[in-house]
């Protein structure tokens, strides 16, 4: 479903990503674990396009991703609004949740399905309602993102998200904003989204979620991908020293300080 | 002062519920009393005084050249606020374009009509006649299709609105660039991640929260642009200046009409004013400014620092 070959991609002449190539295949869930400044955020933007490629290609249900390629196999940049049609194909839901502040959840929810694939507004409605239920969300469809706590708003977005129906659903740190009591709310859909067969990709530092939901976790530092596989391989049985010692670290940061 | 002469271990509820006595400010009591009296002084004097003649301002206040007068000061405001808005708007959106071109363009015109005084600008456009005779549309460096005689069109009322409209559209695509500027990009990516075009994204998610910063500003603009129409006084149009300054033309009593006209500018200020506080609350639906328990209205960025008062449950608010 997403295959991304050689992808490169620097800011200001710092890389952040180099050489970085994956496949994802429909229905599954991949999990991009990393320490901070690795690259996750970067790849999944470069996914749907938020940040262009600087080299390399990135495709998604067998479309290249921001370019059309042409006869002689010259790429030519596409236009906003194929750029556009793209990414409402892919759903994106963001660590600082990104709602519209002026709306409220049901406006938020039903916006873009009116005004990007038109809609009609009570069918778009009946769906938006459907979805925020199946978050939990149904007694808050007309609270203000402000009335909402952190994994509530998180949930909207998700629905948000999934409004548009989506092939693929790109998950940037979606819980590392939140307080611990409330990540579990938001894990909980996305338990349940995979279970339905949704294609997603998310950065995460939720090893535990990992573990249990992703068939593939990769393991990204330094720009480039250090170790990817099952699920049960990588966190359980890594092979490379670097992955061993980030999970290393994850776990101590959760266990208390012994006395040495 | 403040504790009764009860055990410390045992509380009065009742004093409890009503809350610690504030605190005695002598130096402030002083200002205040200093300040009172000026104002009494002063008022005093306008009362007392008879050059003020009241009598005639109260003559004058609603007659028909004196309304006729504010009317048309009304309708150049308006006018030059939609123009100046539009062209605003347009000229912001030109300012932040990627496109070199354009943004330089934009830029070049925000420059000139902010550097030169408004007063020059309505003059300029008064006597456009003198720099060009005729105004023709067609094809640019071609034939002409439409013709018209510049000293035609350019009426004092057109050569207000002009002036007033340019200038006005300058600071306006200022304030709208700085609204637009101040909306967390984190909402145009949502927008984008959505697969929402630039334009959608703009009028249905970020202009409208850009309204929230825009109003503020634009509510002084609007106050700005009554006064400054007063300018159109040069240009022989009858605004609600020029229309107090041709009646003590001719009787002579300057100063009780330019109180006439002060008052009716003060009047319409007031209520530009509350109308801008009711569009504030509109365009602020979702953000929420606070109020304390009490009602108080307490500026969000003030409220760590400024002393509160005790609430009724002893809860510091």
């Amino acid at each position: 479903m997403v295959e991304a070959v050689d992808v490169c991609k620097g800011f200001g002449g710092t890389p952040v990503l180099t050489g970085v190539s994956l496949t994802v295949a429909p229905g599954t869930v991949t999990c991009l674990i990393g320490p901070s400044g690795g690259g996750k955020s970067t790849l999944l933007r470069c996914i749907n396009h938020l940040e262009p490629v600087d080299s390399g290609q990135v495709y998604v249900d067998g479309r290249l991703v921001g370019y059309r390629e042409h006869k002689d196999h010259r790429l030519r940049a596409m236009s906003r609004r194929e750029v556009a049609a793209h990414r409402a194909e892919v759903g994106m839901v963001f660590q600082q949740f990104n709602l519209f502040a002026h709306m409220t959840a049901l406006q938020n929810v039903i916006e873009a399905p009116i005004h990007v694939r038109r809609e009609p507004r009570s069918q778009a409605i009946k769906h938006a309602t459907k979805l925020l239920e199946r978050v939990g969300l149904g007694a808050k469809i007309d609270s203000y993102p402000r009335q909402l706590s952190g994994g509530q708003q998180q949930r909207v977005a998700i629905a948000r998200a999934l409004a548009m129906r989506p092939k693929v659903m790109l998950f940037d740190e979606p819980t590392s904003a939140l307080d611990p009591e409330l990540v579990g709310e938001v894990l909980d859909v996305m338990r349940a989204l995979a279970a339905d067969g949704l294609t997603m990709i998310v950065a995460t530092h939720e090893i535990g979620f990992a573990r249990e939901v992703a068939e593939q976790v990769i393991l990204l530092a330094g720009g480039t991908i250090i170790e990817a596989g099952p699920a049960h391989q990588v966190l359980d049985a890594p092979r490379h020293n670097r992955t061993r010692q980030f999970l290393a670290a994850l776990s101590d940061r959760r266990r208390p300080e012994r006395a040495r | 002062m403040a504790v009764s002469s009860r055990s410390s271990t045992q509380a009065d509820p009742v004093a409890q519920a009503a809350g610690p006595i504030a605190p005695i400010r002598p130096a402030r009591w002083m200002v205040v009393a200093v300040l009172l009296l000026g104002l009494s002084m002063i008022a005093h004097t306008i009362v007392a005084n008879p050059t003020f003649e009241w009598g005639i301002v109260g003559h004058y206040f609603l007659s028909a050249q004196v309304l006729q007068g504010l009317a048309n000061t009304l309708e150049i405001t308006a006018v030059s606020m939609l123009i100046g808005s539009a062209l605003g708007i347009a000229v912001a959106l030109l300012r932040m374009s990627s496109s070199r071109v354009l943004a330089a363009i934009g830029w070049t015109y925000v420059w000139v009509l902010r550097s030169v005084p408004l007063l020059v600008q309505l003059l300029f456009w008064y006597n456009l006649a003198a720099l060009y005779r005729a105004l023709s549309v067609g094809i640019p460096y071609g034939p002409a299709i439409a013709h018209a005689s510049v000293n035609q069109l350019i009426t004092p009322f057109v050569a207000a609105i002009l002036g007033l409209g340019l200038h006005e559209s300058a600071y306006m695509a200022e304030i709208i660039r700085a609204g637009i500027l101040g909306v967390d990009p984190g909402q145009g990516e949502a927008a984008a991640a959505l697969g929402m075009s630039h334009r959608l994204a703009l009028r249905r998610i970020i202009l409208p929260q850009a309204l929230r910063t825009i109003t503020p500003p634009t509510g002084n603009e609007v106050i700005s642009t009554l006064k400054a129409s007063a300018l159109v006084s040069v240009l022989s149009m009858k605004d609600l200046l020029y229309s107090v300054q041709i009646i003590y033309s001719q009787n002579f009593r300057t100063i009780p009409l330019l109180i006439v006209a002060s008052l009716w500018y003060l009047i319409v200020t007031s209520m530009l004013t509350i109308g801008q506080h009711v569009l504030e609350r509109r365009v602020g639906r979702g953000a929420g400014e606070g109020r304390t328990r009490r009602g108080r209205r307490q500026p969000r960025s003030l409220r760590a620092v400024t002393p509160l008062r005790v609430g009724m449950t002893g809860e510091h608010l």
